[in-house]
């Protein structure tokens, strides 16, 4: 078999963290390569380093039996090799053609018709559509992806990197990306698949190289390994298994939404007639492609957005009316989506990031103003949780990196007698470790502590592994599965398609 | 008293549709400019100088141009080299413009000379001024140019992703920015026949203004800039009416133009969309 890509000892430092340590690679033209490992381990970089974006500070790359030195993605691209990077890299103010053509334009002045004639025919060779002259903000994550494929081809790649594909797809839409990929496959190129989902590797990927601290620490054809092997190889220990027993009974009724109507920034509404409760003891799952209506959904039951219709009870009591703070005050608690915009304050230090939402909950209030003692006290619980690496409580935010911050974060939601969680994307940045601590204090929390979390994930394995029961959420309504079937994936993932 | 509110309106019009396009070119690149006003008023200054200095139309149009673009280009140096905030930049290089042409106009201009300043026909700048939003408005959408144009202003990273150069762009967007404006500025000063200190008036700010009110898009700027441009024909026309039997001041008359960029931008700016990458690098 010819090798695609062939690297040799690269590696990279960035300032005092060596990213990569002579990591090698061989990828056979024609198959489908993942490379898996936790978030840090170097992924990206490596692949960044193929596609000519990052300069290895040592090493060589081989493609297609030919040595290469690219100094920009420029010279990568003409070289053949394309990359989908994880947030995609579609303009949504561009229309979809625009899109597909940028960087690669047939010439100074653009013949709309030939220019359209050989998108379609690209288009017509995936099996999809396109409106070429829509706004590509008009699409999809799965027509965004799709998109992302053709200008791939658009640029006559043969090799594609692909990090993360389906993170924001729903299973359909995932299972039609790796139809699209053995298709490619099938007439000659290759792909490397960028990965944290393992499911995806043993049932589309031929070989399996694995990362860790920057070290190549195996590469072997998956046939040879399992899911679970290969997870202990990516965290470099035995796992134990996650205690998913089923909650015991559940108490009161802690959040009940009924028929909640929310209006979305673009206008129209974004939730239509959602129906939803939680009881204490209960971690519930909300499953749904990205921008089915939970961010907005989160928002009103945390009373930063208002319902234009609909209930939203709380610990009993209609809360419809009360303000976020009187909400907080009585033990609502959020994890956000955006950290960096939603949960902290950069400039800040730490110390008083962790009052940040907790400033009326007593006994963190006295009087008019905080506790500095409580303070203290609720910064460095939250900083112990998840063992947030900092140089102290003194020092800003912005001086952690974004998956300690991710765990501070986390941390404070369960400070001061949370009694129920809102959830969104927690384990966003995290490790698989990490990951795992984090569910496992919010489990603790429900089944002892009498609370219950509400969960909003964009990964619908992470759920099914973490949470009690999922719903799926589409186009703004809130679809129960049957109690029997709460943690069917094939039933939760139908449900998010909305397919019979 | 039509026809004169007609011509008004088209003469008034075409620096600030001028000065507007280079605006639109520059923030349709990512880089904010609120320094339409200053490249404007050094074109001013410079157009007039060396009209009278050499005589040349073609000399006194090249100086215009050149002035404005060199502030174009410092604006993008400061802008994207050194990573100054693009309002920052833009007051300085306005206040620069302001105190320079008040300098070299006091400096180098002779009272004693007697005579007319060279200068094109004021037909040109017009027709160059009404074919310009249609022009931009097929050209960002059917050339290699107009695309990455948009891209860099649209999202940079993902713009440098594709191969895109958004430095490199913008430094050509804010060429054409300091061509457009200076082209504005000669305009200005061809119609007022010379020199005179802040002749501009805040017409760089009412550009802007037509810039945000049309939504970044060119046709509806340019529509914007003629109904600034009316609101100026007016304001002339109706200089020493009085308004049912009340004496109307003629500064309260001037301030016409203005009243309506207000009101303008309170009742409808709300709604237009800005370039989603404005300002970042």
């Amino acid at each position: 078999m010819s090798l695609a890509v062939r690297l040799r000892g690269i590696s990279k430092r960035f300032g005092a963290v060596r990213a990569l340590e002579s990591v090698d690679l061989d990828v056979e033209a024609g198959t489908l390569h993942a490379l898996v490992g936790e978030n840090g381990a170097g992924k990206t970089t490596l692949m960044r380093v193929l596609y000519g974006a990052i300069q290895p500070d040592a090493g060589s790359i081989e493609v297609e039996g030919r040595a290469r030195r690219f100094r920009s993605s420029r010279e990568a691209i003409e070289a053949g090799i394309g990359m989908v990077s994880q947030h995609y890299s579609i303009l949504p103010q561009l229309t979809c053609l625009q899109n597909l053509m940028l960087g690669a334009e047939p010439g100074a002045w653009i013949a709309e018709g030939a220019a359209v004639a050989r998108a379609e025919e690209l288009a017509a060779r995936m099996g999809f559509r396109f409106d070429w002259h829509a706004d590509a903000s008009t699409l999809s994550p799965a027509g965004a992806q799709k998109l992302e494929i053709l200008k791939l081809l658009w640029r006559s790649a043969r090799i594609l990197i692909l990090d993360e594909p389906t993170a924001m797809l729903s299973p359909a839409d995932s299972d039609a990306l790796f139809e699209s990929l053995a298709q490619l496959r099938s007439e000659g190129a290759t792909v490397i698949l960028v990965t944290h989902r393992l499911p995806e590797v043993m049932d589309h990927a031929e070989r399996v190289t694995v990362l860790r601290g920057g070290r190549r620490v195996a590469s072997m054809p998956v046939a040879d390994t399992d899911a679970r092997g290969l997870a202990e190889l990516i965290v470099g220990h035995t796992l134990e298994r996650a205690s998913a027993e089923p909650p015991g009974s559940l108490g009161e009724e802690l959040l009940a939404v009924q028929g909640l109507v929310v209006a979305g920034y673009r206008g129209d509404d974004a939730v239509r007639g959602a129906d939803l409760a939680v009881r204490a003891g209960e971690i519930v799952g909300i499953a749904g492609v990205d921008g089915s209506g939970q961010r907005e959904l989160f928002q009103a039951v945390l009373g930063v957005a208002r319902a234009k219709a609909g209930v939203v009870r709380l610990f009993g009591e209609d809360a419809s009316k009360w303000p976020p703070s009187r909400r907080l005050e009585a033990g609502l608690r959020l994890i956000p989506e955006d950290r960096h915009e939603e949960g902290v304050i950069d400039e800040w230090p730490l110390l008083e990031n962790a009052a940040l939402g907790l400033q009326r909950v007593p006994p963190l209030r006295r009087g008019g103003g905080l506790d500095p003692g409580v303070q203290r006290d609720v910064a460095e619980r939250a900083a112990r949780a998840f063992d947030t690496k900092h140089g102290g409580l003194r020092l800003p935010m912005a001086s952690l990196s974004g998956g300690n911050q991710q765990r501070f974060v986390a941390g404070r939601a369960l400070q001061l007698g949370p009694r129920l969680l809102l959830a969104f994307q927690p384990a966003r940045g995290l490790d698989i470790e990490a990951t795992r601590r984090v569910y496992d204090a919010i489990r603790t929390l429900c089944r002892e502590g009498g609370a219950a979390a509400l969960v909003v994930s964009f990964d619908l394995d992470e759920l099914l592994e973490h949470c009690d029961r999922l719903v799926a959420m589409r186009s703004g309504r809130i679809f129960e599965p049957p109690p029997e079937r709460a943690k069917d994936r094939a039933e939760i993932g139908r449900l998010m398609v909305g397919a019979a | 008293m039509l026809w004169v509110l007609l011509v008004g309106t088209v003469t008034l019009a075409s620096p600030l549709i001028l000065a507007a396009m280079g605006g639109y070119v520059s923030e349709r690149g990512g880089i904010v400019n609120i320094a339409l006003e200053g490249k404007m008023l050094a074109a001013c200054a410079a157009t007039s100088l060396v009209g009278f200095a050499t005589g040349s139309v073609l000399w006194s149009l090249a100086a215009g141009i050149a002035s404005a673009t060199a502030l174009a280009w410092s604006h993008w140096l400061l802008t994207q080299k050194f990573r100054v905030d693009a309002v920052v930049s833009g007051m300085a290089l306005n206040a620069l413009a302001f105190g320079a042409t008040n300098f070299f106009d006091k400096r180098f201009t002779d009272p004693t000379h007697i005579g007319e300043m060279p200068r094109l026909p004021l037909g040109a700048y017009q027709a160059l001024a009404f074919a310009l939003p249609l022009l931009l408005a097929y050209g960002v959408r059917r050339t290699r140019a107009g695309v990455r144009l948009m891209a860099s202003g649209s999202d940079p990273d993902k713009a440098r992703q594709m191969g895109v150069e958004p430095v490199a762009v913008r430094f050509w967007a804010q060429t054409v920015t300091g061509l457009l404006c200076g082209l504005a500025g000669a305009m200005i000063v061809t119609n007022a026949g010379r020199f005179v200190d802040n002749m501009t008036a805040g017409r760089g700010f009412i550009a802007l203004a037509a810039l945000i009110l049309g939504g970044w898009r060119p046709v509806q700027v340019g529509l914007a800039c003629l109904f600034f441009g009316f609101a100026e024909a007016l304001q002339l026309v109706l200089q020493g009416t009085d308004l049912m039997g009340a004496k109307i001041p003629s500064e309260a008359w001037s301030s016409l133009p203005y009243l309506a960029t207000i009101v303008a931008l309170a009742g409808f700016a709300g709604k237009s969309r800005a370039p989603a990458g404005l300002g970042k690098v």
